[in-house]
C-alpha cells in the first residue's frame, strides 16, 4: 500500500495540508493579480517565492508552539489566464483540465449559479476578463497579515507595472476594495470557529496518506472499511502526481514536474443573507416541535453552538444532557484529571468520527441536512455490503475545505451589509469532487432519493412551495415530519475561480520560464 | 442527437467477443443470475440506474431487416450493454467504477481488449470507444428520476388506500392517521423538478433548440403576416 508513503511537505503549498485556522492564524486577506508582461511577471514571481509558505511540519504536536510557526503565511495560486499570461507552452495548457480551462464563470449553469447568485451580479472584481493570480495572507494577527501584505505590495511596485492588483471587492458601507479581508467572527472578544447565521463551522475536513497530520485524527475523516474503521484517503484525491483512489494518477498537464505536488482550488465569495436566515427561521420555529437551536441544527446536522451532531444528540433534552457531560469531564480536566481528560477527549472524537448507519430514516439527522448532503459518510450503500467498500460513492468526493468568514466586523449582519464566508475547497479534481457535490448533493437529491429538495444554507433555493426541506421522524412514534417549505435564499455566490495551486518546483520552473513537455 | 432526454441518459455499448468465450460467457450469466443474485446486489443499490441488461448476440445470429439483406459474416459475437440512468455519463461511469468493479469485471471479462475497470480512465476509454450514439431517444416523463416514479407510484398506493380507509374517521382520528400517513411516506416526499444540467455540451444543444424553436416561431408569424 501506498499508505504510509512520506510526502514532500516542503515542495507543497501550505494550505493544502493545514487549515490555517485550526493553527492559530483566525485573520487573512486574498488579492487577485494580473500580469501584464510575461518576464516582469515572471521576475516578480522569483521574488515571491521565498515568502510562500509550504507544507513543512511546524512541531510534533497537532497545534505547535507560537515560536515554531510563522506570524504570516502567503500562498498563490493561478487561473487558466493567468498561467497563459505567464507564458506556459500551448502543450501544458492543453493538459489542463477542462473545467480550469473553463473557469467558474462559465460552469455557472452546472453550479446552479443563477438568479442572484448571476456571474453578472458578482462583485466587480470577477467582471470582464479573469483574473491571473490568487495570493492569500494568513496571519496570527491583523497586524501580521498588513506587514506581509506591506511587503509583497514593495515587491510589486518593483515590477513596475508588470504585475497589478484587480480591486474590486465590495467591502462595509458601500466601499470596493483592492482586496478581500477575512476574519473568524468574535464573540466578547474572542475568536469562534462560528460564521455569521451562528453555526460552529469548518469541522471534520479529510485525512488523506502523507498528509503530515497527527494520526489520531484518521477516524471519521477517512474510508471506511468493512469493520468500520478508517483509512487515510489516496494523496491523489488532494495532490497531483500521487495515486488516486482509483489506482491512477490525476488528470494533469505535462511535463510531470508541473503538476507534482501542486492541485486546484475553488474560491467563492459566499454572501450570507443573515436577515432573511434570522426571519425564516423565527418564523418557523413558531410551528416547530423543538428549539430554535433544535431547528437550526436540523438544517445543518449540528447543534450551532458546538457542533455536536445530531446523531450525537437528537433532541434539546439529549443535547442538555451532552452539554453537562461535557461541562463536568471540561472542569476536570481543567482541575488536572487525567481520566477526565481521556474521557473528554473520546467524547470530543465522536463529533468527527460517526455514520448514519443507525439514522437510516433520518430520524436524527435529516437525510437532506447540510452535513449529510456534504459528507455522505458511506450513507448511500442503502442495502448493507451491496458495494466494494461502505464509503465507495464518497471517498471519491471529498473536498478540504480552507475558509474563513468575511464582514460582519464594522457593521451589523443583514442582507444589504457586506458578510459571508470565503469558501475555498482543494482537491485533484474540480470537477468530480466540488462541482459533483455542488451540482448532485447541495442543489440536487436524486441519490438520497428525495427528489429536487435543496440544502437549506447553501442552496439555490428561491422561496417557492417546493424549495423545501424535510425534518424527518421516526414513523413509529405517529408524529408527521416537519416542513420546511418557501425556502429563500440564504446564501448567495458573489464571485470565484479556479485556481491551480502549483508545487514549490512547478512554481520556480513557472518563475524561471523553463516549463516545457517536449 | 442526444444520449439526453430529461433526467434520463440512454447508454448502448457494443463490445466484441470471440465466439467460443460468448458461448461459454452465456453460461456464467445463467449462473449468476440464478444461484449468485447477491452479485447483483451492488447494482440495484446504484439508484440512479433505471436497469442495466448485457445481451450476448452470437456473431451468426445478427438481425437482418429483410431476408434480401445479404447475412454478414463477422468476426466476433458482441455484447449488447443497454442501460438507462439519472445523471451525467462521468457520474454513471464512476458510480459503477467505485462500488462494483468486480461485477463489471466479472460481466466484460472476456472481451477483446477490455481493460478492467480500475483504474478508471482505462475502463472510461474503452467505453467511449464502444458506445453507440441514440440516434433517438425518448422519455415520457422527462421531469422525473427513476426514483421519483418509484416514490410517487409508492405515494399514489397508499394516498389511495388512506382516502378509502379514512372516509368515516373522526376528526382527531383523521388528523392522527394523516400524520401517521405522512412519517409513512416521508421518503416519497420530494420535490419534483427539472434535471440538473448534464454538461456544459448539453446545455448547448438546449440552447440551440431554443433558437431554433424561436426561429421557427418567427418564421411562422412573417408567413402568416
Amino acid at each position: 500500500m501506498t499508505m504510509d508513503r512520506a510526502l514532500d511537505l516542503y515542495d507543497i503549498q501550505g494550505n493544502i495540508c493545514k487549515g490555517y485556522g485550526r493553527f492559530g492564524f483566525p485573520k487573512a486577506r486574498y488579492f487577485f493579480l494580473e500580469f501584464h508582461q510575461y518576464a516582469g511577471a515572471r521576475a516578480f514571481l522569483q521574488q515571491l517565492i521565498p515568502l510562500i509558505t509550504t507544507a513543512e511540519p511546524w512541531s510534533e504536536k497537532d497545534h505547535p508552539d507560537q515560536s515554531d510557526k510563522p506570524q504570516a503565511t502567503t500562498n498563490i495560486g493561478f487561473t487558466y489566464a493567468g498561467l497563459s499570461a505567464l507564458g506556459l507552452p500551448r502543450r501544458s495548457l492543453d493538459g489542463f483540465p477542462l473545467e480550469f480551462r473553463m473557469g467558474m464563470k462559465n460552469r455557472a449553469g452546472i453550479l446552479g449559479d443563477e438568479g442572484p447568485s448571476d456571474p453578472a451580479n458578482w462583485d466587480p472584481v470577477w467582471q470582464g476578463e479573469p483574473v491571473h493570480a490568487w495570493l492569500s495572507v494568513n496571519g496570527q494577527s491583523r497586524q501580521a497579515v498588513v506587514d506581509r501584505y506591506r511587503q509583497i505590495e514593495q515587491l510589486l511596485q518593483q515590477s513596475q507595472g508588470s504585475v497589478t492588483i484587480r480591486p474590486g471587492h465590495k467591502g462595509p458601507q458601500g466601499s470596493l476594495q483592492p482586496w478581500q479581508d477575512a476574519s473568524a467572527v468574535y464573540e466578547n472578544g474572542r475568536v469562534t470557529p462560528k460564521e455569521h447565521f451562528g453555526y460552529v463551522d469548518g469541522i471534520g475536513n479529510p485525512y488523506f496518506a502523507g498528509c503530515g497530520n497527527d494520526p489520531s485524527r484518521l477516524p471519521g475523516r477517512g474510508k471506511l472499511t468493512r469493520d468500520d474503521g478508517w483509512q487515510p484517503l489516496a494523496t491523489g484525491e488532494f495532490i497531483l502526481g500521487h495515486i488516486d483512489e482509483a489506482r491512477e494518477y490525476p488528470i494533469a498537464p505535462e511535463p510531470h514536474l508541473l503538476a507534482l505536488n501542486g492541485t486546484f482550488m475553488v474560491y467563492r465569495k459566499l454572501h450570507e443573507n443573515v436577515t432573511t436566515f434570522n426571519r425564516y427561521v423565527d418564523r418557523l420555529a413558531t410551528d416547530f416541535d423543538g428549539s430554535r437551536e433544535l431547528l437550526m441544527a436540523k438544517f445543518s446536522g449540528r447543534w450551532p453552538d458546538n457542533g455536536a451532531p445530531l446523531v450525537l444528540a437528537p433532541d434539546d433534552a439529549a443535547k442538555a444532557e451532552l452539554d453537562q457531560q461535557l461541562a463536568q469531564l471540561t472542569a476536570k480536566a481543567a482541575a488536572g484529571d487525567h481520566t477526565a481528560a481521556t474521557e473528554l477527549r473520546a467524547l470530543k472524537a465522536k463529533w468527527i468520527d460517526f455514520t448514519y448507519n443507525k439514522d437510516r430514516h433520518g430520524s436524527r439527522c435529516p437525510i437532506g441536512a447540510h452535513i449529510r448532503r456534504a459528507n455522505t459518510r458511506a450513507a448511500l450503500e442503502t442495502e448493507k455490503d451491496a458495494f466494494n467498500t461502505p464509503s465507495a460513492l464518497d471517498d471519491r468526493r471529498r473536498l478540504l475545505r480552507r475558509g474563513l468568514p468575511y464582514g460582519g466586523e464594522d457593521e451589523t449582519p443583514a442582507d444589504d451589509t457586506e458578510q459571508g464566508i470565503i469558501f475555498m475547497c482543494i482537491g485533484a479534481s474540480l470537477e468530480r469532487q466540488f462541482e459533483f457535490v455542488q451540482q448532485q448533493w447541495i442543489n440536487y437529491s436524486n441519490d438520497f432519493h428525495l427528489g429536487n429538495d435543496r440544502d437549506v444554507l447553501i442552496g439555490a433555493n428561491n422561496g417557492q412551495l417546493t424549495d423545501k426541506h424535510i425534518i424527518q421522524v421516526n414513523p413509529k412514534q405517529g408524529k408527521a415530519p416537519f416542513f420546511c417549505t418557501h425556502l429563500p435564499r440564504m446564501v448567495e455566490t458573489r464571485g470565484g475561480d479556479y485556481f491551480f495551486l502549483p508545487g514549490i518546483t512547478a512554481l520556480r520552473m513557472i518563475a524561471q520560464g523553463i516549463i516545457d513537455p517536449t | 442527437m442526444s444520449n439526453v432526454a430529461g433526467k434520463a441518459y440512454g447508454m448502448n455499448v457494443m463490445t466484441p467477443l470471440r465466439w467460443w468465450t460468448a458461448i461459454w460467457q452465456k453460461v456464467i450469466f445463467w449462473v449468476v443470475v440464478k444461484t449468485f443474485p447477491y452479485f447483483l446486489k451492488g447494482l440495484l443499490t446504484l439508484s440512479l440506474i433505471h436497469y442495466a441488461r448485457w445481451t450476448i448476440i452470437n456473431r451468426w445470429s445478427f438481425p437482418r431487416l429483410d431476408k434480401s439483406q445479404p447475412k454478414e459474416k463477422l468476426t466476433y459475437s458482441y455484447m449488447l450493454f443497454e442501460s438507462n440512468f439519472n445523471g451525467s455519463w462521468d457520474q454513471y461511469i464512476d458510480s459503477f467504477s467505485f462500488a462494483i468493479p468486480s461485477g463489471l469485471d466479472m460481466f466484460w471479462r472476456w472481451n477483446i481488449k477490455y481493460p478492467k475497470s480500475i483504474p478508471l480512465h482505462d475502463f472510461y476509454h474503452y467505453i467511449r470507444f464502444n458506445q453507440v450514439e441514440c440516434d433517438h431517444y425518448y422519455n415520457a416523463y422527462p421531469l422525473a428520476s427513476a426514483n421519483d416514479v418509484k416514490s410517487a407510484q409508492a405515494l399514489y398506493a397508499d394516498l389511495a388506500a388512506f382516502a378509502d380507509s379514512s372516509e368515516a374517521l373522526s376528526d382527531d382520528a383523521f388528523a392522527a392517521a394523516w400524520q401517521q400517513f405522512l412519517a409513512d411516506n416521508q421518503h416519497s416526499l420530494g420535490s419534483m423538478g427539472t434535471s440538473p444540467l448534464m454538461s456544459t455540451s448539453n446545455q448547448l444543444v438546449q440552447e440551440h433548440h431554443h433558437d431554433d424553436l424561436q426561429l421557427a416561431a418567427r418564421q411562422t408569424q412573417q408567413e402568416e403576416a
